[in-house]
């Protein structure tokens, strides 16, 4: 216990200009197309399909600032536009509250479990900085609702072509699911560039990000059919609210039922 | 040495939750007043910011208690049971000074401070999502204990990541997993023992609707967590 008195090594730049030495983005070769810089927004969403290792080893560099903030508008805007979509079922005021609510339960989803993602990312000893974490995360929402983008004429005709907001409401949460698997594949695609010592954390940190998001979309509701508030007045877990619904469903289905019969 | 490397930098609270024995063994081995300032920062800051999600429930006004209350049980345990730590640690094997164990156990409940205060929004969200208890004449109970289970998972969950990183750096101290696992649960004994009586002088931290929030219950100071829990048992079986 007599060592000198100096804490642990923080990395320092190594020269003017370049940025605290990072583990290498691995494997890639010098000169690889991940290398190339992301200009604008449109690059950053193709690359994303495309090329997310470049989008990684961007997040991962100096200057990733306005990257990031480009992916964190695009995911807006993307929200937005599908969240117009789900309004469509109903219409009326749902058309201007539906994205505004499919956007900000999106924004705030990710901003409540971004503390806990960083802490996971440091207790598996993965080198992330607390930027790289906000950019894995911008990147995550921007997958996610570029591939709801995709998704959003399938919904649409739906929307037109049906009255069961149940049925709507499921098929909103799958495509929801399937976005969600690829924007979480991007993430820990990411994180294990970082070179943690295990994914256990991260793993756990997904489960938890999903739940909140399916809370949100109860805290937010209606976002599918109607109501006379904009906001809900009673707070429910979404299972609750599911049961309900179902339930509903089921109810008025049955006294139609007697209806016809008698 | 420049006074800033004597301080506890943000950029090192990765480190610290790291838990790489090998990069803390330093930061444990010597009383640096910055660095111990820093951990008191983190520790109220984190824990402060849970107990505020937690009292939300109750009342804003109980977050606004529970923001001084929560750091205040970690940072009394601590201070309460120093020297007894202190002590223990020699006796069972592990060669350390007062300020090195008191470091140490400073190191530890700053994790776990990190670590709630990362899921702080999380619960506040919960909370927000459940209905106030503010308003109620009656506990309702499933959603109580639904709240209750998620504290329990989330503050276990701190406890155990925090003493994990404690126990690694124990062994790379002693160099012996025997003399360092007596001196975790050791130190968990009395910081458990301590800190459950703590926790019930400064009760309530969530409340009880059919009682008005306090800062303090006015029969804080009259008889103790054990009691409590021996009673219960005592009615429990004669019922």
């Amino acid at each position: 216990m007599n060592e000198p008195n100096t804490p642990p090594l923080i990395p320092a730049p190594a020269l003017a200009g370049v940025p605290a030495s990072q583990p290498p983005l691995s494997p890639l070769d010098a000169g690889s197309e991940d290398l190339a810089p992301i200009p604008n927004v449109v690059i950053a969403i193709e690359s994303i399909l495309r090329q997310p290792r470049r989008v990684i080893h961007q997040v991962r560099g100096p200057n990733s600032g306005a990257l990031i903030a480009g992916m964190v508008l695009a995911a807006v805007v993307c929200s937005a536009v599908y969240g117009v979509v789900v309004g469509t079922f109903s219409g009326g005021v749902q058309l201007w509250a539906a994205p505004a609510k499919v956007a900000a339960g999106l924004l705030l989803s990710a901003l409540i479990c971004l503390p806990s993602l960083y802490i996971f990312a440091c207790l598996s000893g993965s080198s992330a900085r607390l930027t790289e974490v906000v950019g894995l995360v911008a990147g995550l929402t921007m997958l996610m609702t570029i591939l709801l983008i995709g998704f959003a004429p399938v919904a649409w005709v739906f929307s037109q072509s049906t009255q069961s907001v149940v049925a709507m409401g499921a098929l909103h949460l799958a495509f929801w699911f399937i976005s969600t698997y690829f924007g979480l594949r991007f993430l820990n695609a990411g994180f294990n560039a970082c070179q943690g010592r295990s994914t256990g954390g991260i793993r756990v940190w997904m489960s938890i990000f999903i739940l909140v998001m399916l809370q949100m979309t109860t805290a937010v509701r209606p976002l599918i059919g109607k109501a006379d508030t904009l906001l809900p007045v009673e707070k429910k877990f979404f299972v609750s609210h599911w049961m309900d619904c179902l339930k509903q469903t089921y109810d008025s289905e049955a006294n139609r039922g007697t209806a016809q019969a008698r | 040495m420049s006074t800033a490397s004597a301080n506890l930098q943000v950029r090192q609270i990765p480190v610290l939750l790291g838990g790489d024995p090998n990069s803390l063994k330093d930061w444990a081995g010597h009383w640096e007043a910055g660095r111990v300032l820093g951990y008191v920062a983190v520790i109220v800051a984190g824990a402060g910011l849970y107990g505020a999600a937690m009292g939300y429930w109750r009342s804003p006004v109980q977050a606004g208690y529970n923001l001084i209350k929560f750091p205040l049980v970690i940072l009394a345990t601590t201070l309460g049971n120093a020297v007894l730590n202190g002590m223990l640690a020699p006796l069972l094997g592990l060669n350390l000074r007062f300020r090195q164990s008191l470091m140490l156990v400073l190191m530890t409940f700053t994790i776990a401070a990190a670590v709630l205060g990362a899921f702080a929004p999380v619960v506040a969200f919960i909370i927000w999502n459940t209905p106030s208890l503010a308003g109620q004449t009656q506990i309702p109970w499933a959603t109580y204990n639904f709240v209750q289970l998620t504290q329990v998972v989330v503050i276990a969950f701190a406890g155990l990541t925090a003493n994990v990183r404690l126990s690694r750096l124990l062994v790379a101290l002693s160099g012996s997993e025997r003399a360092a696992r007596k001196v975790l649960f050791s130190w968990l004994a009395g910081n458990l023992f301590l800190g459950s009586q703590l926790c019930w002088i400064l009760r309530p931290f969530i409340g009880s609707p059919g009682l008005p929030v306090e800062f303090l219950r006015p029969n804080a100071f009259e008889g103790n967590f054990y009691e409590t829990v021996f009673r219960a048992i005592g009615h429990l079986l004669s019922s």
